[in-house]
């Protein structure tokens, strides 16, 4: 498989008055298009750190990194995004749709910042993979819990990005939308999308391809868990 | 892509809609106090304009004292008049360069609760002027007696009636008087210590002209000097010149300031001096116009702001979803000009609105010595209340537009999260 993130001795340190946090310290990593990633560990081990380095939400102190065959250390903000747009999709904890938008509204504003033209076709096409294609028109605030969560990774998929980012995609989730989230991310990741998931629940975590394990901001694990057959 | 940045403005505004009604308000406000201001100013220098030119005359020769308080005394009436010997009539008259020439007697009388409006009421005043009707007439050509019922039969007076008058549009009004009724002024002689009351009848009530006219009781020069005591006296000499320009005035004024006790004022002159004082008190005014739209930009600047804070992680998160800065910069920066643009646009609808109150309540506060209306509210001072405002929320919108392009999209989805 051919990789789309490779970083090399990747460090992020923040100075907290005198004191130096290293919140990651030195991770190789590696994944590939198609790969399901899931990075576990308890609180402070540096998940959410890796996963916006990865992302190009944030830019290492230390190390080599490169997205989707761009190196990205040392760039700024300005450039980071340029790396982001159209190449990476979101999905956060909190969802963060924009509460005054339609559930069709949200799935197409990407497509506003990338300056391209939404196609109703997708749209539905989009809405109808993450099973919303009955809540197009409705408000965020309209919507349960595992539906927002579906409407964000919607939101997500509209770009046709190569690589999806979700940072604890089913911490406000009950156990049967978790489920049906995480079988939506491996659905994605058999069509080719490299899919690179933090998490708390360890059940959901051994879903994935490949289950990495931080501790103190360095890599303690590496797994290739059994596959189940279906 | 405007479009679309438009639309999500629109709804994020949308989102706080007291508060975004409440800053649209304030700006509305300052908005209308502008545009008012403006207006006035406008109105009023328009006003002073049409006053000075329906005088009917180009110079006035006057008894010596202050030309500017001499002009205003003619516009708006008053007390203290001054007063040329009759004679200087016969003398101007001869000047081969007079196109035309009238000779005004003004007198000030005292209405005795004569009319239902009256009753119970302090005592009032009104200006009576005494005039040649041949050349008075043919000074302001535009006079027209009233018609319809009650007014038939209207004339000016003879020149040798003691007690026929012509009322002004608005005295008659005022006063509920038609032709026929009785006027009744009560007049204190020169050097004489008692008033006498007189009964005088209406021959003729004017058409509206827009000016001091409409206010003013005219009867016939003699008759109203010898109600004043004052058979040998006049006011004013309102005169045309076969050729006015700055040079013929200039030379005009030197032949005749020759007599002692007379000046000579072009009303150009006046009319210019009483504009550039207005256009002083026009500074004031847009001082008071500028604080007023400062104050509410600071308001729209806070409004903006705050939306900008409570959206922190929605920020964040468009960027994570690819905005670029000048995305976010555009999107907040719309929501500021919008709100501007509703609110000059609101506050000019107010104002224009609002433009009767205004007026009264200026000419209720004081009496600014012309007729017609103060506040004209037109089509370029509105463009310049809505470019102005919505230029000022340019500038408002700038820093706000600027926190929010540049938030790190990963401490503001944390800041968001919180």
């Amino acid at each position: 498989m051919n990789t789309i993130i490779e970083g090399r001795g990747l460090k992020r340190y923040y100075q907290r008055g005198v004191e130096t946090v290293k919140a990651l310290d030195g991770v190789d990593i590696s994944i590939s298009g198609g790969e399901m990633v899931s990075i576990l560990g308890p609180s402070g081990s540096g998940k959410t750190t890796l996963i916006n380095l990865l992302s190009c939400l944030d830019a290492p102190t230390e190390g080599t990194l490169t997205v989707a065959g761009k190196s990205v250390a040392g760039l700024s903000e300005d450039q980071l995004v340029e790396v982001r747009r159209g190449v990476l999709g979101f999905v956060f904890q909190q969802f963060h749709l924009l509460p005054t938008l339609t559930v069709t509204e949200n799935v197409e504003l990407p497509l506003t910042f990338l300056g391209r033209t939404p196609d109703p076709k997708r749209t539905k096409e989009v809405l109808a993979m993450v099973g919303l294609s009955d809540r197009a028109g409705h408000l965020p605030n309209e919507l349960s819990g595992g539906q927002m969560q579906r409407v964000a990774i919607a939101r997500a998929l509209m770009i046709e990005p190569k690589i999806l980012v979700a940072d604890e995609p089913t911490g406000n989730l009950d156990k049967k939308a978790g489920e049906a989230i995480f079988q939506l991310f491996k659905r994605l990741a058999a069509k080719g999308l490299a899919i690179i998931i933090t998490t708390h629940n360890q059940a959901f975590g051994y879903e994935a391809d490949r289950v990495i394990t931080l501790e103190d901001g360095k890599i303690v694990k590496e797994e290739r868990p059994a596959k189940v057959p279906s | 892509m405007i479009t679309r940045y438009l639309t999500l403005s629109v709804k994020n505004l949308r989102r706080r809609l007291v508060r975004t009604g409440l800053t649209v308000a304030g700006v509305g406000l300052a908005v209308a106090v502008a545009v008012s201001l403006g207006g006035f100013v406008r109105g009023y220098q328009g006003a002073i304009s049409k006053s000075i030119e329906m005088l009917g005359f180009q110079v006035m020769i006057m008894a010596k004292g202050c030309p500017y308080e001499a002009a205003t005394m003619m516009l708006k009436g008053g007390t203290g008049l001054l007063y040329l010997p009759s004679d200087t009539y016969d003398k101007v008259k001869q000047d081969p360069d007079i196109l035309s020439i009238t000779p005004i007697f003004v007198g000030i009388a005292q209405k005795q609760a004569s009319s239902i409006r009256d009753e119970g009421a302090e005592k009032t005043f009104t200006v009576i002027n005494g005039i040649d009707v041949p050349s008075f007439v043919s000074m302001k050509p535009w006079l027209k007696f009233k018609g319809g019922a009650g007014y038939a039969g209207s004339k000016w007076f003879e020149q040798t009636s003691k007690s026929d008058i012509v009322l002004g549009y608005e005295i008659a009004e005022y006063e509920q008087r038609k032709v026929g009724d009785t006027f009744y002024a009560t007049i204190t002689p020169a050097g004489k210590p008692d008033p006498v009351r007189h009964e005088f009848k209406i021959v003729g009530v004017l058409e509206r002209t827009g000016t001091q006219d409409d206010g003013t009781v005219f009867m016939a020069i003699d008759a109203a000097r010898l109600a004043f005591n004052r058979p040998k006296q006049l006011t004013i000499l309102g005169l045309k010149l076969k050729q006015f320009s700055a040079v013929t005035m200039r030379e005009f004024e030197n032949k005749w300031l020759k007599l002692p006790e007379v000046q000579v004022v072009s009303l150009q002159q006046v009319k210019t001096t009483l504009i550039s004082l207005v256009g002083t008190a026009q500074t004031m005014i847009a001082a008071v116009a500028i604080i007023a739209v400062i104050v509410s930009l600071i308001g729209v600047i806070n409004t903006i702001l705050m939306s900008v804070y409570e959206r922190t992680g929605e920020i964040g998160i468009m960027k994570a979803l690819g905005a670029r800065r000048g995305d976010i910069f555009q999107l907040v920066w719309l929501e500021t000009l919008m709100i501007c643009l509703m609110g000059s646009i609101l506050g000019s609808i107010g104002a224009w609105v609002g433009s009767g109150i205004v007026e009264k309540a200026i000419k209720s506060i004081t009496n600014l010595g012309v007729s017609g209306s103060i506040v004209q509210i037109t089509p370029d001072i509105v463009g310049y209340a809505i470019v102005g405002s919505i230029a000022l929320g340019f500038f408002a919108g700038l820093y706000p537009a600027w926190r929010a392009a540049s938030m790190r999209p990963v401490d503001a989805i944390r800041e968001g999260a919180a």
